[in-house]
């Protein structure tokens, strides 16, 4: 793994959390330097912090994105969340806002590990059990709840679908309204939040503390699997 | 009418002016020698031709010097006709009577003629005086435009005004925004003057008014009510009976003022007081006067100026202190977060060693997080440069995600929420970052303010065009006449101990009011406190199909 951050504490802290994941773990100081290790030692995942003193945060991204498909994980201090969002769109897989806790950094970083292993592996299983008593299909497009057959919309579908396939992944608003309406803009659009409310409402167990699908405020949705 | 002739520039005329006696002399010494030399050929000449000559003679008097010496000198060229060309010579007397008629003729001729030459005089003069005075204006507007400062500019006026309508001194006054006024320019007799405090009066000999309306108490008066005014010699003070200028200015008996001040007004705003004064009485006339509200509009822009030049540079510190400002948010944002990280991480591996006082670090590490955290969204809403983005969002999602959020921070209570999944969708129009916040804020606080183990009760329903989010707790609830002084920052209800600034609800009612909202504060019933945020509901044309099941692949 890859840690590429200008402050030496920070690179000591992740790479602290990233040992007890029982990880080999680089180091870069700078933009330029996290670009040559990433591309010499192809690491199974890049920590990047966005406050470089030599580049954007969000060029960095892009142009690893340009060549891989390794997660990303953002640190961040100041930045809004519109700023985050937008560091999605662009290929980062998620951020963690500083101050951070190992125990959540570790979390994240086991998930993408997990989710870019599933990835990598020939799809053969369609099925994904999702805890909470829910599993989707993909194959069969259909999802129970505790054995029962839970009835969607097919806007809910293609919505819980996408999240599913990204599960562990924060989606921005933007790349959900991308993949489950295929026009860019439209009416619906603004509803997204209303037709998550009521996916939920069919699979959450309490609706109102989402066990399933997790808002990111002024981010987007993610996925998450029961481990 | 006073004629108007004698006060403009033209040599003769000054001349005129200090040698009153000249051109009588010289015109009745013409009239003499005519006379004289008709005399010589008396025998030769006809009542026309001695007539005529005097005719001119009068004429050209009437025209160079006046009509008094006009008529003056036909009345003299009627008794010289009479006395030395009608029979019987040198008498007064008349033999033919058809001669009466020949001299009653070139009497009235002659005096006629000098009237009419006088007036057509008099309006080239006036003419001459209008077109000096264009100029005069237009040189006074393209200096007041070009001079490099405001205050340049208003001292030309001033001292175009004072030389041209030969006054003593001439004073503009700015009108300060907390009322008063400042004075910025002057011409005429040097003095150090401030508002409120006027030397002048007891040594110019002036007879002393100390009543509230003279001195600089009637500038402002005049500032402040837009009316002209002036002070009479004997320091009596008359006001101009209506706002604004010309109608007003006009409407005062100037003669034997002493002082003259006329609002300076801009687009219906008075801006600044124009103030003319003298040693002795004022002597305008009503073409001066006019002379002096066209002037008094270049004083009114040149005031304007400078009151905006104020304005721009007063503008421009600010913009130069929130840049500052903004940049201290971000270093202090950033700079402060990458070493409390440091110190989260250390804590947490400590405990995991097994120190359990390690983790008071952490908590405390989180606790100046969010200290820093809340001083710059106050700073941000304080300063206006808070950004709401408001969408159409389901309150089930923003409790959802400001539960989630409060979990690790409320452990000690536990939330009950009434919040039905079976009805309908509760949607609101609302910034769903800054909502979850406010929540954040309002469950943090009745966590804060309740015993630990005491439910805190959370409900939300749709009133009218609003969506209500209730959140009730069983604590101390607020002092009677407090209600209101709990949502100022850094308010702590006599509870110093609970660990917080007072900055969540301060915080959380900006951040409702920014988007269209509020927070309100009601004691509960039965003991604690209910906090309720309003927040717009969506309205049925903003939710489309979203809530139309039936929608196809």
């Amino acid at each position: 793994m890859l840690v590429i951050d200008d402050e030496p504490q920070i690179r000591r802290v992740v790479r602290h959390a990233l040992e007890a994941e029982e990880a080999r773990v680089l180091e870069a100081a700078s933009g330029r330097e996290g670009l040559d290790l990433a591309a010499a030692e192809r690491p199974d995942l890049i920590v990047l912090d966005l406050g470089l003193p030599d580049m954007a945060g969000a060029d960095v991204c892009r142009d690893i994105r340009g060549w891989s498909a390794v997660p990303i994980v953002v640190l961040s201090a100041r930045h809004s969340d519109r700023e985050k969002a937008e560091l999605l769109d662009l290929g980062a897989d998620d951020y963690v806002t500083k101050p951070f806790s190992t125990i959540e950094l570790r979390a994240r970083v086991r998930s993408h590990l997990r989710r870019a292993a599933l990835a990598a592996a020939p799809a053969g299983d369609a099925r994904l059990d999702v805890g909470h008593g829910v599993a989707i299909d993909l194959a069969r497009r259909s999802v129970t709840r505790d054995g029962l057959a839970v009835h969607l919309t097919p806007i809910e579908w293609e919505l819980l679908r996408v999240l599913a396939t990204n599960a562990g992944r924060t989606l921005t608003h933007a790349q959900l309204y991308a993949r489950v309406w295929d026009r860019p803009h439209g009416d619906a659009q603004q509803n997204l939040r209303v037709h998550v409310a009521s996916v939920r409402r069919k699979l959450e167990r309490d609706p109102v503390r989402p066990a399933i699908i997790i808002t990111e405020p002024g981010v987007g949705y993610r996925l998450d699997t029961e481990r | 009418m006073r004629p108007v002739a004698p006060r403009s520039p033209d040599g003769g005329d000054e001349r005129a002016r200090r040698e009153p006696f000249l051109p009588w002399i010289a015109w009745l010494g013409a009239l003499a020698a005519v006379t004289t030399a008709m005399l010589a050929v008396r025998a030769r000449l006809d009542k026309a031709h001695v007539a005529l000559a005097y005719l001119l003679v009068v004429l050209g008097a009437g025209a160079r010097a006046g009509h008094r010496i006009g008529i003056a000198l036909s009345v003299v060229a009627f008794v010289c006709f009479n006395f030395f060309f009608v029979p019987p010579y040198h008498t007064l007397a008349v033999a033919e009577p058809l001669d009466w008629l020949v001299l009653g003729a070139f009497l009235v001729t002659g005096i006629v003629a000098a009237q009419l030459l006088a007036r057509a005089r008099a309006d080239a003069a006036e003419a001459r005086e209008r077109t000096a005075e264009v100029d005069r204006l237009s040189a006074v507007g393209a200096e007041a435009l070009n001079a490099p400062r405001a205050e340049d500019a208003l001292l030309a006026i001033a001292e175009v005004m004072r030389s041209t309508l030969r006054v003593g001194r001439c004073e503009v006054f700015v009108r300060d925004p907390p009322g008063g006024t400042t004075l910025v320019a002057q011409a005429g007799t040097a003095r150090v003057e401030t508002a409120g405090e006027r030397s002048d009066d007891a040594r110019a000999g002036a007879p002393l008014f100390r009543f509230s309306m003279g001195g600089a108490g009637l500038v402002d008066w005049v500032a402040s009510s837009g009316r002209a005014a002036l002070e009479r010699m004997d320091g009596a003070v008359r006001v101009g009976a209506e706002e604004g200028y010309t109608s007003a200015l006009l409407g005062l008996d100037v003669a034997g003022a002493r002082a003259l001040l006329l609002p300076l007004r801009v687009r219906d705003r008075t801006v600044g007081v124009l103030r003319i004064a003298g040693e002795s009485a004022l002597d305008l006339d009503v073409a001066q006067l006019r002379f002096l509200v066209a002037l008094s509009y270049y004083a009114a822009l040149g005031v304007e100026r400078l009151l905006l030049v104020a304005e721009a540079e007063h503008a421009l510190a600010l913009r130069e202190a929130d840049e500052l400002k903004n940049a201290l948010l971000a270093s202090v944002s950033h700079d402060l977060r990458t070493p409390l990280t440091t110190i989260k991480a250390l804590a947490h591996d400590l405990r995991e060693a097994g120190h359990e006082e390690a983790a008071t670090i952490e908590d405390e590490a989180d606790r100046l997080n969010r200290f820093v955290a809340d001083l710059l969204d106050l700073s941000r809403l304080e300063g206006g440069a808070f950004t709401v983005t408001p969408e159409v969002n389901a309150v089930e999602d923003l409790v959802g995600a400001a539960l989630q959020r409060v979990s690790g921070l409320v452990r000690e209570h536990e939330v009950h929420v009434h919040l039905d999944t079976t009805e309908p969708l509760l949607v609101g129009r609302f910034d769903l970052v800054h909502s979850v916040r406010i929540v954040v804020n309002l469950l943090e606080n009745a966590a804060k303010y309740s015993p630990a183990g005491s439910a805190i009760e959370l409900s939300a329903e749709r009133r009218d065009d609003e969506v209500c989010i209730a959140i009730s707790d069983r604590g101390i609830g607020v002092p009677a006449g407090e209600e209101e002084r709990i949502f100022e920052p850094f308010y702590r209800p006599g509870r110093p101990d609970v660990g917080s600034a007072g900055l969540g609800l301060s915080i959380a009612r900006r951040m409702a009011e920014a988007q269209g909202g509020t927070v309100r504060y009601a004691p509960r019933a039965g003991g604690g406190s209910t906090f309720v945020l309003h927040l717009p509901a969506a309205r049925e044309s903003q939710l489309g199909a979203a809530t139309s099941p039936s929608a196809s692949l």
